[in-house]
């Protein structure tokens, strides 16, 4: 293991490396072009849904009564989720001085405000009158009125916006540096762009200083405002009394499945910029095995909550909760369920434990798993619950995404696709000063 | 209007409107779904839209087949709005738009709703209906509308409202003839349809209503009593 | 409302009632409310009319409030005030609705605003069935049909037939002087919720014409035999009425129900106790009772009964009896019993399902009511308030007659729709020269029709209604109170334009001279107008003294016989395993009101179904032919064959599969249609006596065709708990 994954990046001098980082800002291939004109044109699509339903009615897609909520809320999880892979593991990292985390830090907090971006999204897209989102934003009016702070929606909003603005400044501040060096090397618009972002840093040491104190506090406050974010779309459900949604293991459960699931779309991002952008030397099979270390962490995790969410259900035998728990393992859901289980269990827990399966291959496909078994537990989440409510006769048939809500659903991703090709573009994805400045431990 | 909203309410309101609903006299008939259709404008909603599970009813009649033939019951039992004292459906709404108004009646505010569809997710009794689209009626048929009712707009949340309309105008009406308002005076569109008589509607603040003393019989329950969200719905079951 | 709140509406209503038949401004037609509040002069008032939307004539008060319509002037978009209906409910002084109404009934403004009403005459353009109208003026409607009717007069005055509702009043009233005035036979009706087996039984019983009344809010332990009585049968409003107040509207009393019938319907869900009756065979069911009762002398009165009766249910093989309508000893034993210990029994009978011998055990329930000793009686059955005999078309299997006719008259009738396909009731529609519809739609028999001469909307029209039930006699009125919508005329106008073009004497009798007639000197009309109806003091209440049985009959009659015979089925049982019983459902009745979209769209009591109703299936046959819930399955007769979707209903009979009518109109505009029509397949089997279609005597097979899922369920789950319940 050691012996196939053990290059090291500090012996390479370091303009190497800038000239390695930099080569995608300055050079465009075809397939970039074709790439982005691509995902551009399918993201497009999602935004033609998105006015087709805004004019037709939100009944263009498939919610019914019961299933008020479907879809749209599930990929609102499923993205918040995954914009835990950036801001919160480069903390973590940062905190916890790990040094392997320098090429990884810039591409994951860049998913992070991507992903918050898009998921965000989400729930306005849900509204049944989004033209009047901002009624849940507290400003002040002649009428005085004020959202209902009582309501988790709000929470949310908030707790969603201060994420947002944090992961935001956790990605800039330590770009400022490169932006530097960046503007010094550079010339017509993006010179003014990287000077103007910049703002003037000359490497001073009190800058150096500043600029690494303001890293340390944000790593610790964005820590607590990333915990927070998915605790409360956690509550979103849990302060719901419907069946199984009303749990006090949501808040930890649903953060712990945000990290599964952002670890594993950081590894699958890194693999692919590896991959395409040529970076193998930086993104090391090191690094990949760290943080399969961390997946695989999340993977026994995720099982412990997963089973103590469904034991505890069972054993308390209510017949409003059996019903959803039924129709969950036993009924209608339970391909998906068992589905979500080897995805989101088996599958890692096997190549990823096992050393000898253990390679970027091995890691790759583990986080597609991971990816798609998180994606259905958020669906097993919302669907399940809302379709049985406690009165049996509001049940009905059940529900069906329509083509609007599956083309709005595959064109964040093709969203997220493009704002990554962009700032590939634009930014480096590497942050080179920390190889220059911060001495390794 | 004022400027607060708050503070222009009475501190202790006069009225805690309630429904006591004997599941021996109904007969599961619907006549009552259809008059709430009748009084506050509910929209049809197309069949290919119905089997999507759209259909709009403020009141609907639950009906429960118990055992097998030959031995085989049935329960019916019609579900409207429970106006909860405890009303999940309330906390959560980020706007506002359903809120307890002083007199105990959980009320929408079309206007304000902007369509989380939050509130129907928390609702235990899923009496709570969307307007997915924008409602229509093909012509001339919204000449029947009745214009104390406001139509709703695509987007918003709607259900029964106890028939507020009439609650306002029984209290106006009592007012005017400087009277208390009279037990009985009141009676919901969905009340005053049903044949059986198997619906009363009336002060709860008043002990000696009808519906409070309903309420207080033996035969009295509350749906999903468990839940502690104090509907005030009173269910009489059946009796020997 | 209380009586003297309602008073002071209506008088002041109808002070300022105007109306012109066809002014120009709108506003002038609003009634004027003399504010004596801040009410806006014009904003709202509360009119007496009658429902109808079934024949029961419940008693109902209308709001009127003013409106706004769009129409279209030279090409220009107007906004028009008009006076509009806002909403139909119980008039309170009204004791058969009691300020109640039905679901139906409620619907009814549906059909005065219904999109697809009639706004003018028409005349055929297309082949005959296909529904293809031109619009034309009311001279040239009246013209033709004069020319059509003075035809066949000329040839054969018996070749005018005129095909009418079934409701008692003045319509009927003055249908039958025109007719007379023209020489032509008088008006007849079909229809699936007249009940004429009922008015037989209770006149070769008691010797009573019209149908019986039952006390049964005074009952205290009542048996219901194949009478759906809270559902669809005779006056739902009534009886449902009633048995809120049976049930818990006295205070140490608790009436109790047992319902026997082939169906689990609205009224058997109801029940303390549902007994299935083998379908036909209720006849036995009551005949053992009735000599339980005598053997056990558990019957009180039992000594009035005819001795050649007392003698028919003694001499009843019980066992085979019982074996055959499939109920078990201990049960009828236990139900004998509790009928003969209650202080007031009562055994309500009926023929929501009408078979071949339905008359038989229509009988025998009247001479249980008779030996129990409940005739007259608080608690029991009573004669009928109101003698219409003479108010109402006579009902009869019209098929003969459509055959026959030269110039068929459709009046609140859908024969087409209403009858077996195999009665070849479409073919003979086709033949007739020509067919004047009165109706305010086109229904598949007025898709037939050369001319269509629309009345108003009931709620628009003025007549006076004799109610098929009433605890004490008394009649229905409506006065004109909006301007009509369209220009519809009024059936009596029309007649009366007829008339005066033919130069035949008739003058049609105003609703007011039919309301005087019957509620005699001394009530003003204006009261009765202000009322809606005039209605002599409640019977029961009058504590009649019992009356003997069968004194009424004429003396020089024979003596009857208790008959017991089976009820006899189309279709061979080795190839039609399966009874079929369409019924009649409780939103669209016998299909009339199935244009009413609320009515599409209220989930079925029994299916939860919407727009389009299903075929009820046991679960065991279900369970055997691989049925579930929502699959398209065929039913087929001897006599044709519908494909609809299935319920499978966990309270149904095995073998036994029912069908509420409703579905299926070929025409009837845009919200009715979908699924099928169970009549059309139905055989051509009538009871003998009366002409009654026999609902129930068509054996079927069943197929499953597929899954397509056409069912529309509100609610599809129908267990309180899911399949995940307790482990
Ligand atoms: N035709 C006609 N015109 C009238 C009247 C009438 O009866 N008929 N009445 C008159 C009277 S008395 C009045 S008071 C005025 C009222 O006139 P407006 O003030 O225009 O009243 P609304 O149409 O009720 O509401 C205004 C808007 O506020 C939005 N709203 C609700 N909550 C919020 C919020 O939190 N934030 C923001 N920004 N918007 C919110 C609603 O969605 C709505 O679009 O109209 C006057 N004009
Ligand atoms: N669902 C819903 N409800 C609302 C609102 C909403 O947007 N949606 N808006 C709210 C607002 S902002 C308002 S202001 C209220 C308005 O509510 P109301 O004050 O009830 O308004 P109106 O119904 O327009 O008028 C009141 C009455 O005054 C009568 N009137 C007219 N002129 C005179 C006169 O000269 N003298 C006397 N004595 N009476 C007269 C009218 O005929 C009418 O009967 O509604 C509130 N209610
Ligand atoms: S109208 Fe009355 S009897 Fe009929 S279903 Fe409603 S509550 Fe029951
Ligand atoms: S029944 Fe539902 S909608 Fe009504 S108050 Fe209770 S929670 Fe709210
Ligand atoms: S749907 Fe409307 S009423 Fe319900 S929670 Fe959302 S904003 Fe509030
Ligand atoms: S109280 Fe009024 S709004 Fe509520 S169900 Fe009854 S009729 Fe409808
Ligand atoms: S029973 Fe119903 S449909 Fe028939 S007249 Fe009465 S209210 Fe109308
Ligand atoms: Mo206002």
């Amino acid at each position: 293991m050691k012996s196939n994954m053990a290059t090291t990046v500090h012996t390479l001098p370091h303009d190497r490396l800038q000239e390695d980082v930099w080569r995608p800002l300055r050079e465009t291939s075809t397939r970039y072009v074709i790439t982005v004109l691509l995902v551009g044109a399918v993201a497009l699509w999602g935004l033609f849904c998105w006015g087709y339903q805004i004019h037709k009615g939100i009944g263009v897609v498939g919610k019914n009564r019961p299933s008020m909520w479907a879809f749209y809320i599930l990929n609102f999880v499923f993205w918040i989720g995954i914009s835990h892979a950036g801001t919160l593991i480069s903390a973590i990292l940062r905190l916890t001085h790990a040094g392997w985390r320098k090429p990884v830090t810039r591409a994951a907090e860049a998913i992070t405000v991507f992903c918050l971006m898009i998921g965000g999204l989400f729930p306005i897209i849900h509204l049944g009158r989004p033209w009047i989102f901002y009624y849940l934003i507290p400003y002040p009016n002649q009428r005085v009125l004020w959202p209902n702070f009582r309501s988790p929606l709000v929470w949310d909003l908030t707790a969603i916006l201060t994420y947002l603005t944090g992961s935001v400044l956790f990605l800039y501040l330590p770009m400022i540096p490169d932006l530097a060096q960046l503007a010094l090397h550079t010339t017509g618009w993006r010179r003014f762009l990287y000077r103007t972002l910049a703002l003037g840093w000359t490497g001073s040491d009190r800058e150096w200083h500043a600029l690494e104190r303001a890293m340390k506090l944000m790593a610790g406050l964005i820590l607590a405002v990333a915990v927070s974010v998915h605790t409360v779309v956690a509550w979103d459900f849990a302060m719901a009394i419907a069946p199984l949604w009303h749990s006090t293991i949501f808040g930890p459960y649903f953060v712990v499945g945000a990290i599964f699931s952002g670890i594993a779309a950081l590894l699958l991002i890194m693999a692919v910029i590896r991959k395409f952008m040529n970076l193998e030397a930086y993104l090391e099979p090191r690094h990949f095995e760290n943080l399969s270390r961390l997946l695989f962490l999340m993977c026994l995790l995720w099982l412990y909550f997963t089973v103590s969410e469904n034991l505890t259900a069972w054993y308390g035998n209510q017949p409003h909760e059996m019903q959803v728990f039924g129709t969950r393992v036993r009924g209608q859901y339970a391909p998906w369920f068992w589905l979500m289980v080897v995805c989101n269990f088996i599958v890692p827990f096997v190549l990823l434990g096992i050393r000898r399966l253990r390679n970027i291959t091995t890691i790759s496909i583990s986080s597609v798993c991971v990816l798609i078994g998180m994606w259905l537990e958020r669906f097993l989440i919302v669907f399940p619950t809302l379709a049985h409510p406690p009165l049996a006769a509001a049940w009905t048939t059940g529900y069906n995404p329509t083509w609007v809500e599956i083309s709005i659903a595959v064109s964040t991703f093709a969203a997220m696709a493009l704002l990554y090709l962009i700032f590939s573009k634009l930014f480096p994805i590497i942050a080179v000063w920390e190889y220059r400045y911060v001495p390794d431990e | 209007m004022g400027v607060s909203l708050v503070a222009d309410q009475p501190k202790a309101a006069e009225h805690r409107w309630g429904m006591a609903i004997d599941l021996d006299r109904c007969t599961g008939c619907e006549a009552c779904v259809v008059a709430c259709h009748a009084e506050n404008n509910l929209p049809v909603i197309e069949p290919a839209e119905a089997a999507r599970g759209r259909t709009v009813h403020w009141i609907r009649v639950d009906r429960y087949y118990e055992g097998e033939f030959p031995d085989v019951k049935v329960k019916y039992m019609p579900v409207l709005c429970q106006h909860c004292d405890d009303a999940p459906c309330e906390p959560v709404c980020p706007v506002y738009a359903t809120y307890h108004n002083p007199e105990g009646l959980n009320v929408q505010v079309y206007n304000r709703c902007v369509g989380t569809r939050y509130c129907a997710n928390n609702c235990p009794y899923s009496v709570r209906f969307f307007n997915f689209f924008e409602p229509h009626w093909d012509s001339p048929l919204e000449l029947q509308h009745n214009p104390d009712v406001a139509v709703r707009m695509v987007g918003v949340m709607e259900k029964c409202t106890f028939c507020v309309q009439r609650v306002q105008r029984g209290k106006r009406d009592a007012k005017e003839a400087g009277q208390p308002v009279a037990d009985g005076a009141i009676q919901p569109a969905c009340v005053q349809s049903c044949p059986a008589e198997a619906m009363v509607f009336g002060d709860l603040s008043d002990p000696e209503s009808k519906v409070s003393r309903l309420a207080e019989s033996g035969r009295a329950t509350r749906l999903l009593e468990d839940l502690g969200v104090k509907p005030k719905v009173f269910y009489l079951q059946k009796a020997k | 409302m209380d009586r003297r709140n309602f008073f002071k509406i209506v008088s002041a209503a109808s002070g300022g009632l105007v109306t012109g038949a066809c002014g120009k401004r709108g506003e002038q037609l609003i009634p004027l409310l003399v504010a004596d509040r801040d009410v806006v002069p014009g904003e709202e008032s509360w009119q007496p009319a009658v429902c109808g939307e079934c024949d029961a004539g419940c008693g109902v008060i209308v709001r009127v409030m003013r409106g706004e319509r769009v129409i279209e002037v030279k090409g220009e978009r107007l906004r028009e005030p008009v006076a509009c209906i806002k909403k139909v409910e119980g008039n309170p002084l009204d004791p058969v609705s009691g300020g109640r109404l039905c679901a139906r009934g409620q619907a009814a403004v549906q059909g005065l605003y219904n999109p697809d009403r009639l706004r003018g005459p028409m005349r055929r353009e297309g082949p005959k069935g296909q529904a293809v109208f031109r619009g034309i003026e009311w001279p040239e409607a009246v013209q033709v049909a004069v020319e059509r009717l003075k035809r066949a007069r000329e040839r054969d005055p018996q070749g005018i037939v005129y095909l009418a509702g079934p409701q008692a009043g003045s319509r009927a009233r003055n249908v039958r002087a025109f007719l007379e005035a023209l020489g032509a036979p008088p008006p007849v009706t079909f229809s699936l919720a007249d009940f004429p087996l009922e008015r037989k039984a209770a006149e070769t019983v008691h010797g009573w014409q019209g149908l019986p009344v039952y006390d049964l809010a005074n009952a205290r332990y009542v048996l219901g035999v194949g009478a759906d009585f809270l559902g669809t049968w005779v006056n739902p409003v009534y009886y449902g009425r009633q048995y809120g107040h049976f049930r818990q509207g006295r205070d140490t009393v608790r009436g109790t129900l047992v319902q026997a019938e082939s169906r689990l319907s609205i009224t058997a869900q109801s029940a303390d106790r549902w007994v299935p009756v083998t379908p036909g065979a209720e006849v036995f069911f009551l005949a053992a009772l009735g000599k339980l009762l005598l053997d056990q002398s558990l019957a009180r009165n039992a000594g009035v009964l005819p001795p050649a009766i007392a003698e028919g249910f003694r001499s009843l093989d019980l066992a085979a009896a019982l074996k055959t309508c499939g109920v078990t000893e201990h049960r009828a034993r236990e139900i004998a019993q509790e009928l003969g210990r209650s202080e007031a029994p009562l055994v309500i009978a009926g023929t929501s399902e009408v078979h071949t011998n339905s008359l038989q055990a229509l009988e025998a329930a009247g001479y249980l009511n008779v030996m129990l000793g409940n005739v007259g009686r608080p608690g029991g059955v009573l004669p009928p308030a109101n003698d219409a005999a003479n108010q109402r078309p006579a009902f009869t299997n019209v098929v003969p007659l459509i055959a026959k006719a030269q110039v068929l008259i459709l009046d609140g009738v859908d024969p087409a729709y209403t009858l077996p396909a195999a009665t070849g009731v479409r073919a003979a529609l086709e033949k007739v020269e020509t067919t004047i519809s009165f109706g305010p739609f086109v229904n598949d028999s007025a898709a037939y029709a050369d001319l269509l001469l629309p009345d108003h909307h009931t709620l628009e029209a003025s007549a006076a209604v004799v109610p098929a039930v009433t605890p004490g006699s008394g009649v229905m009125v409506s006065t004109a109170f909006v301007q009509p919508l369209y220009t519809t005329r009024a059936t009596e106008q029309v007649l009366a334009d007829l008339a005066k073009a033919m130069e035949v004497e008739f003058q049609p009798i105003a609703a007011r001279a039919v309301a005087q007639e019957i509620a005699g000197e001394g009530h003003a009309w204006d009261e009765i107008q202000q009322q809606g109806g005039f209605w002599a003091e409640r019977q029961a209440e009058k504590a009649a003294p019992p009356k003997p049985a069968a004194r009424g009959r004429a003396a020089a009659e024979p003596p009857r016989t208790l008959e017991v015979s089976a009820a006899s089925f189309a279709g061979d049982a080795a190839q039609f395993p399966f009874h079929f019983q369409p019924y009649l459902s409780v939103q669209h009745l016998d299909g009339r009101g199935a244009n009413l979209p609320w009515m599409q769209e209220m989930p079925d009591p029994t299916s939860s179904a919407m727009w389009g109703l299903p075929v009820e299936i046991d679960t065991q046959t279900a369970g055997k032919l691989g049925i579930k819930n929502g699959d398209l399955v065929r039913v087929e007769s001897a006599h044709g064959r519908l494909d609809a979707p299935a319920y499978v209903h966990p309270g149904a009979m095995p073998g036994v599969l029912s069908m509420p009518i409703g579905s299926g109109h070929q025409h009837y505009g845009r919200y009715a249609g979908r699924g099928a029509n169970p009549l059309a397949i139905l055989a051509p089997v009538w009871e003998s006596t009366t002409g009654a279609l026999a609902l129930g005597a068509t054996r079927v097979r069943l197929a499953k065709l597929g899954p397509e899922k056409q069912l529309i369920q509100f609610a599809p789950i129908d267990r309180e708990h899911g399949p995940w319940g307790y482990r």
